[in-house]
């Protein structure tokens, strides 16, 4: 028994045989082959991947009240190679996938090539241990079938575009207009490790959501609309909180170098300094994947300095 | 809009600390609105640091949001997938574009012989073979008096088809006639829009289909043009709508305090639902609609709450 005294799902297949038989009905899992047994099965891994251990049984119903278990015992029969899953599969989504790869794209072969390319992916067209495995296997039921397919359509072309961009040749690039330019010179302000660790606490005590319309706005350059629509909140809203944010980070930001033992001038002075005159560790950038621009924002970015 | 120190952003990048990236179940399920609190914010967690995952969702969520601009013509449903039909039913959707824009205000305001004398052109337009009928029809055998309203009803009902034997042969008469009530034409129709001057127009542009958004300011708007230009549909003056779903002829809009309002014949009338459970109402904004069928569909408040119903919004409850 936990210490709120909810009791652990321990083994989930010991989880009530009722609930189980109720969810596995509602998937409608039967029509595409699925026994209760091989339901159950996936239910018990889907709690596995999501909770914790010790995870109470109220959690356990609130996830599996989440899941969208029709389309989950859809995709878990198509990963099985049920015809009849697979041709509801299809007339579903078939469409689906080349829309998507089309509003991805925005160009027709490229469009069809990706589509194609997950297709295949989804099928299955690898073996492991002798057996087909097909991408539809991973889906949880966590999100739609459709908005699934699309992340996984997005994530590949992302990927596949990062990798061309790293194959691009010079003659390539020196013809899409791209300048290299001259290596820049030394830095000559050394960045003070009083702002580094003022701005770094500050940062850090944001709550998620604040960081992330500061990293989407000011990194990656999205509109007030982009960030509105991935948070759900009107436009205006994302407005105000960017306005509101940029000012208290600076106030806050303030008083940390104050805490550190700036005067008020001296801490204005040093968060004034335009990062391209400072000591930039490109090492530690260039060792993380997110470093440089967003995807979308492909233009070449200058190398910022060399101060590794 | 203001900005932040060059520092700021510098560091804001350089001091990503990234381990295990969200699968992608979980990233569409943010996408979606569909996670519970506590996954939404790891997630949001994640995402602030980086930016890879932040392309992938805003991708993600830009597509969504097209995509829920849909056709409000299914392909599958039953009766459009007769390749008559269906484009009987195209036709008469661009047949309300011209007609609202131009015809509408002329056709009231002319006298009442000059209506009847319209009659004829329609028929010419569709096949002269029928002009003379048509002649015939506008010259006495109806009310003069008739009006945009009642030539549909007219054509959705008896008496000019009668006059206009021909008329029969042609898609949006066989449309009508055939289903009255379930056409969006016919709907269309009655709500004053339809111009018969404009057939000849409609038929050219006969693959056009009608697409649904929401503006950036929260209000409506249809496209039939395949988005190329929009027009705004007054629901309502009091709220800011920010989430859609379309699902055939069912239209269902959601915004600020709680607003939902439920269309089923394609956007021309309008009922309010007051989702309420337990004698509790849903008082946030709505920020999430979704409609797998006419019938089941999910609500996702701005204070995280999650409303169901699966009667088409007779009945909700609470998640």
């Amino acid at each position: 028994m936990r210490k709120d005294g909810l009791q652990p799902v321990g083994d989930i297949s010991a989880w009530s045989d009722s609930a189980v038989t109720e969810i596995y009905e509602k998937s409608k899992g039967a029509e595409f082959g699925l026994t209760r047994a091989n339901f159950g099965g996936v239910l018990a891994e889907i709690a596995r991947k999501y909770l914790p251990a010790d995870a109470a049984h109220h959690d356990l119903h609130e996830l599996y009240a989440s899941l969208r278990v029709e389309e989950l015992a859809l995709a878990r029969a198509c990963a099985a190679g049920n015809e009849r899953a697979w041709e509801v599969f299809l007339t579903r989504y078939r469409e689906k996938l080349y829309d998507i790869a089309g509003y991805i794209t925005k160009e027709s072969s490229a469009a069809r090539e990706l589509a194609d390319s997950i297709y295949a992916e989804l099928y299955g067209t690898g073996t492991r241990d002798g057996q087909r495995t097909s991408k539809l296997a991973s889906y949880t039921g966590r999100g739609s079938l459709e908005g699934w397919l699309r992340t996984v359509m997005v994530q590949e072309h992302v990927n596949r575009y990062r990798r061309q961009r790293r194959l691009v040749s010079l003659d390539e690039e020196t013809e899409e207009g791209v300048q290299f330019a001259t290596p820049e010179s030394e830095p000559a302000i050394p960045i003070d490790s009083r702002v580094e660790a003022a701005i770094d606490e500050v940062l850090a005590a944001l709550p998620a959501e604040d960081r992330f319309v500061l990293a989407s706005y000011f990194l990656d350059e999205r509109t007030l609309a982009d960030i509105a629509r991935t948070l759900g909140v009107h436009e205006s809203t994302v407005s105000r909180k960017v306005d509101k944010l940029a000012k208290l980070l600076r106030k806050q930001i303030l008083a940390a170098l104050g805490r550190r033992g700036m005067n008020r001038r001296q801490a204005q002075e040093a968060i004034e300094v335009d990062v391209r005159d400072l000591r930039v560790n490109i090492r530690s950038r260039l060792a993380q994947e997110t470093g440089g621009a967003a995807f979308s924002n492909k233009k070449a970015e200058a190398p910022a300095g060399d101060g590794s | 809009m203001a900005e932040i120190p060059k520092l700021v952003s510098q560091r804001l990048q350089t001091m990503a600390q990234l381990k295990d990236h969200p699968e992608p179940n979980l990233l569409s399920a943010f996408v979606e609105r569909s996670l519970g609190k506590g996954e939404r914010v790891q997630v949001l967690e994640h995402l602030s640091w980086c930016a890879n995952c932040r392309e992938l969702v805003s991708l993600s969520a830009t597509h969504r949001e097209s995509s829920a601009a849909v056709s409000i013509i299914p392909g599958s449903s039953g009766w459009f997938s007769w390749p008559a039909l269906r484009w009987g039913a195209a036709v008469a959707c661009v047949v309300i574009v011209g007609a609202a824009v131009s015809l509408h205000q002329k056709w009231e305001s002319r006298p009442t012989t000059a209506m009847v004398e319209a009659r004829p052109s329609v028929a010419t337009k569709l096949g002269d073979d029928n002009a003379t009928a048509a002649a015939v029809g506008g010259n006495g055998n109806h009310p003069v008096t008739a009006s945009p309203v009642e030539m549909a009803d007219a054509r959705a009902g008896s008496p000019l088809p009668q006059v206009v034997p021909g008329r029969a042969k042609e898609p949006l008469a066989e449309l009508q006639d055939g289903q009255p009530e379930k056409s969006m034409n016919a709907h269309l129709a009655r709500s004053g829009s339809i111009a018969p001057g404009n057939l000849g127009n409609a038929i050219t542009r006969a693959s056009l289909l009608p697409r649904w958004t929401l503006s950036s300011d929260g209000t409506l708007q249809r496209s039939l043009d395949s988005g190329a230009s929009w027009q705004t549909i007054v629901v309502s003056t009091e709220t800011a709508f920010r989430a859609l779903a379309a699902n055939g002829l069912d239209i269902w809009v959601g915004g600020s305090a709680g607003a939902l309002f439920h269309s089923s014949d394609a956007g021309v009338h309008w009922t309010q639902v007051r989702p309420v459970a337990n004698n509790e109402a849903l008082e946030g904004d709505i920020i999430g609609v979704e409609f797998t069928d006419t019938l089941h569909g999910k609500l996702t408040s701005s204070t995280g709450q999650i409303w169901i119903t699966a009667d088409a919004g007779q009945t909700w409850h609470k998640e």
